[in-house]
């Protein structure tokens, strides 16, 4: 059966354009109009590699045990546990993260999500000076310069440039990319930075300097010639830019994670913020981020209307506290200040660097997920996931933080469990008849 | 030789993630590999693996080395994956987000095996159990 | 003048938040009460006595109390926060957030300190004999006023966001800082002895910064003014010969601030 319309589960991007071809007896899926990634995302419906049964470790043996069996035993770990560690990842609804949020509070625990070890300091960035931003379709429409500024939107988020930054014609932008001038700010000469009109190859690390520079042009000041041995990038260079985005109707600034992560981190996203609202003295000029994970945003709204924090929430005294650098996930994990861990939709032993890893490894973990990987492997009990967007309804934020509700294709595979919201649902009550007992 | 380390996405690593498959050889093909200059890679003596130190030297990781034009001297791209985190610095700034762009590492030729990425979760992370 | 001995017995496998050992807090009650207080560790409290013995009682006020921490207190976090008067003396190495808002009264860290030493101070100093890491006086997340008055030395190296916000008081690094020293500062001295990595001063719009060793990367956003020599500002002196700076042009805010940077480290500028 042909369903149309999909909303796609991968990347930021949240395509909703997705036509699917399920064919139940021959288990197979055809897909039509996602990219590489979410077409690989979507044969996991059909795939041989899906984890379909709840294991637990005992004396370092993994074997299948019951839904109950494994949800009790996930509710032991997590009310025994003096300071468990709730990783809300990016890969499943809203709603399921939010009964994640309220298990934390209910058991005084931090929580956190992809955000920390992605796009934490933009959000950071965010809260020290504003933002202005715009939905995509704005950018779609009106947008005749576009900078992709440490982001490689080619491979993280392939359908970005034909969706919404370069190549599709909008109202005002008739031609398409003809009607753009495409700019790309990368240490690595990426496939993006092969297909714009401009590289600025600038040296790793060196964003601060460089955009700092350019707001002083922009000021009209001279800067210091020493930025041109800092950057890599000559003056003239800088000013040409400055000038280019000066002359242009509407400029969208996409950032990525080589703004964010490189050091600087949320002080170079604070100063490009800063920059964007400078220019719109001249002309219209909007920020956003390209994020990677398709509910990434998700957390990030929820937990601010819910907490008025958008990630490393704290709940140890009773009430969310936060502080990047103490409450969130790496760094509780380095100072080994948590002592149990539950890992939703997210790999996240895959991404800490190893002291982390090594720790959460080393802790009760329970890790709920759809394939085998790395945290799966290191995981006290697995349970099995079941695909949003596809096995059932939920709501997604997308990139420029537009909530995208979804509607399922086909539905769980499981009779114990309707969604991971369900699953959640299921351990919190557990976890409550075991706290209140 | 001293590099700064970047990692990112690449398709293919995005491809193999959200389809399930770390624990493919492809996976490790794709993923376990560190991109360099031409000018670095004949300065190592062309090696077909190298090993990749993190600057306090606690951390190590076999991989594969692979030229391209993309990289300029001094710098080093391992796609981002359980072999590059192995060796990214876990200080965040107090920021939360670890040192994934730009940290000091050694590259230096070696003969080790390149391990798949369970087997660096079992070796490296959970002590051989 | 009453001292209070706390020896660290153990039991830090989650970290602490002491943010009740104060001057303040002590004053007045035995050391029976003392060992009462309760302190956090994870989501539950517990008495004092569980990590600590406690030995003297406190002075009849804040002024006549000194707290002596007899030994590495890393994973205790808070201690001093917001006291008003007193002496604190931590004999070894001390957590996160030591003499946060802190008002009034003396702190010495005889050891390492961890980050987010003395944010947004407002009075009373602070002495870190070793090393130290992020937002020392800094202003909290969010906030553009970090310390706005008061003393906090370093004898050893920083490392980032020193002082962000600052708008008063005096910050003196006689080792090095890394990145962003003086970020967004408004008023005050930030004075480092030793070398900078990168930033320093970025988007400043008053005060002054005094660099007396090499920056690796200078700011972009500022003009060379002036040469000046053998500063002094009151008690701090920093003899040599100094480039004064302007900046941080790269904002467009009105007001500017003054970096000073030694001739004789940084030829290049």
């Amino acid at each position: 059966m042909v369903f149309k319309n999909i909303i796609c589960p991968v990347c930021g991007g949240s395509c909703d354009d997705v036509q699917v071809n399920l064919d139940t007896k021959n288990r197979t899926i055809d897909v039509q109009n996602a990219c590489k990634m979410g077409n690989a995302k979507f044969q996991e419906v059909v795939s041989s590699h899906r984890i379909l049964k709840p294991t637990i470790r005992e004396n370092g043996k993994v074997k299948d045990v019951s839904w109950e069996e494994a949800l009790e035993m996930s509710a032991d770990i997590l009310v025994n546990a003096r300071r468990p560690l709730f990783f809300l990842g990016s890969e499943t609804s809203c709603e399921a993260q939010e009964v994640g949020l309220h298990i934390a509070e209910y058991l005084g625990a931090p929580a956190d999500s992809n955000a920390t070890i992605c796009h934490g300091p933009t959000v950071m960035g965010i809260q020290e000076s504003g933002m202005v931003g715009a939905t995509a379709g704005q950018a779609k429409n009106r947008a005749d310069m576009i900078v992709y500024w440490g982001v490689n939107a080619l491979e993280s988020m392939p359908r970005h440039m034909s969706k919404y930054g370069v190549f599709p014609r909008g109202y005002w932008t008739k031609r398409g990319r003809f009607d753009r001038t495409m700019v790309t700010v990368d240490p690595r000469v990426t496939p993006t930075a092969v297909a714009s009109d401009m590289h600025l190859q600038l040296n790793p690390s060196s964003d601060y300097e460089l955009l700092s520079a350019m707001f002083t042009i922009l000021n009209g000041k001279e800067p210091h010639p020493s930025v041109e041995e800092i950057t890599g990038i000559p003056i003239s260079v800088m000013k040409q830019t400055v000038e280019m985005m000066k002359e242009s109707n509407f400029v969208a600034i996409y950032v990525g994670l080589g703004v964010s992560s490189s050091y600087g981190k949320h002080r170079n996203i604070e100063i490009a913020l800063n920059f964007v609202k400078e220019m719109n003295n001249y002309t219209k000029c909007n920020i956003g981020a390209l994020r990677g994970h398709c509910n990434v945003a998700g957390f990030n709204q929820l937990a601010s209307y819910l907490y008025g924090y958008p990630f490393g929430l704290d709940f140890m005294k009773g009430y969310p506290r936060y502080n990047p650098g103490e409450t969130t996930t790496v760094d509780l994990l380095r100072e080994k200040d948590v002592d149990a861990a539950f890992i939703m939709s997210a790999d996240l032993v895959n991404h800490i660097p190893a002291d982390c890893a090594k720790y959460l490894a080393d802790i009760p973990m329970i890790c709920l997920d759809i394939a085998p990987c790395p945290s799966t492997t290191a995981a006290d009990v697995v349970l099995p996931g079941v695909i949003d967007a596809m096995e059932c309804d939920g709501t997604f934020y997308r990139l420029d933080n537009v909530p995208v509700y979804f509607e399922p294709f086909t539905e769980s595979p499981f009779s114990e469990t309707k969604s991971n919201e369900d699953t959640l649902k299921q351990l919190f009550a557990k976890i409550k008849a075991k706290k209140e007992a | 030789m001293q590099a700064l380390l970047n990692t990112g996405s690449t398709i293919n690593e995005g491809r193999l993630a959200k389809g399930g498959n770390k624990y493919s050889e492809d996976y490790t093909k794709e993923c376990a590999v560190c991109w360099m200059c031409a000018e670095d890679f004949t300065s190592l003596g062309c090696p077909e693996k190298v090993s990749v130190t993190s600057r306090d030297g606690k951390h190590t990781v076999a991989v594969r080395s692979k030229v391209t034009e993309a990289m300029r001297s001094g710098q080093v791209f391992i796609p981002r994956s359980i072999w590059a985190n192995v060796v990214v610095e876990p200080d965040t700034f107090s920021t939360g987000s670890p040192r994934y762009k730009g940290a000091p590492v050694s590259v230096e030729p070696t003969d080790e095996e390149v391990l798949g990425a369970e087997e660096i979760v079992l070796t490296l992370y959970m002590g051989g159990e | 003048m009453a001292d209070v001995i706390l020896k660290p017995i153990g039991n830090f496998d989650l970290t602490v938040e002491a943010e009740v050992v104060t001057p303040d807090n002590f004053a007045g009650k035995t050391a029976d009460e003392i060992g009462k207080v309760l302190v956090w560790q994870g989501p539950a409290e517990y008495p004092l006595t569980d990590f600590f013995t406690v030995e003297g009682n406190g002075g009849s006020s804040a002024e006549d109390t000194t707290i002596i921490v007899d030994g590495e207190i890393p994973r205790v976090k808070r201690i001093g926060q917001q006291m008003t008067a007193g002496k604190v003396i931590i004999k070894g190495s001390a957590g996160m957030h030591v003499g946060s808002a802190m008002e009034g009264g003396e702190i010495i860290v005889e050891g390492d300190a961890d980050s987010w030493v003395g944010m947004e101070m407002k009075g009373g100093s602070i002495l870190i004999k070793g090393n130290t890491k992020d937002h020392l006086g800094c202003a909290y997340r969010g906030s553009w006023k970090g310390m706005t008055g008061g003393r906090i030395t370093v004898e050893g190296d920083a490392v980032s966001q020193v002082g962000g916000g600052l708008s008063g008081g005096e910050i003196i690094i006689n080792g090095n800082v890394k990145h962003f020293c003086g970020i967004r500062i408004s008023s005050g001295l930030i004075v480092v002895k030793g070398n900078a990595f990168r930033t320093v001063g970025a988007e400043m719009t008053g005060g002054t910064i005094v660099v007396g060793g090499n920056i690796e990367r200078f700011t972009p956003g500022f003009e060379l003014v002036d040469i000046e020599s053998d500063l002094k500002f009151n008690d701090i002196e920093c003899p040599g010969e100094y480039n004064k700076f302007t900046g941080d042009y790269a904002i467009p805010q009105k007001g500017k601030g003054t970096l000073y940077v030694s001739c004789d480290n940084n030829e290049c500028l």
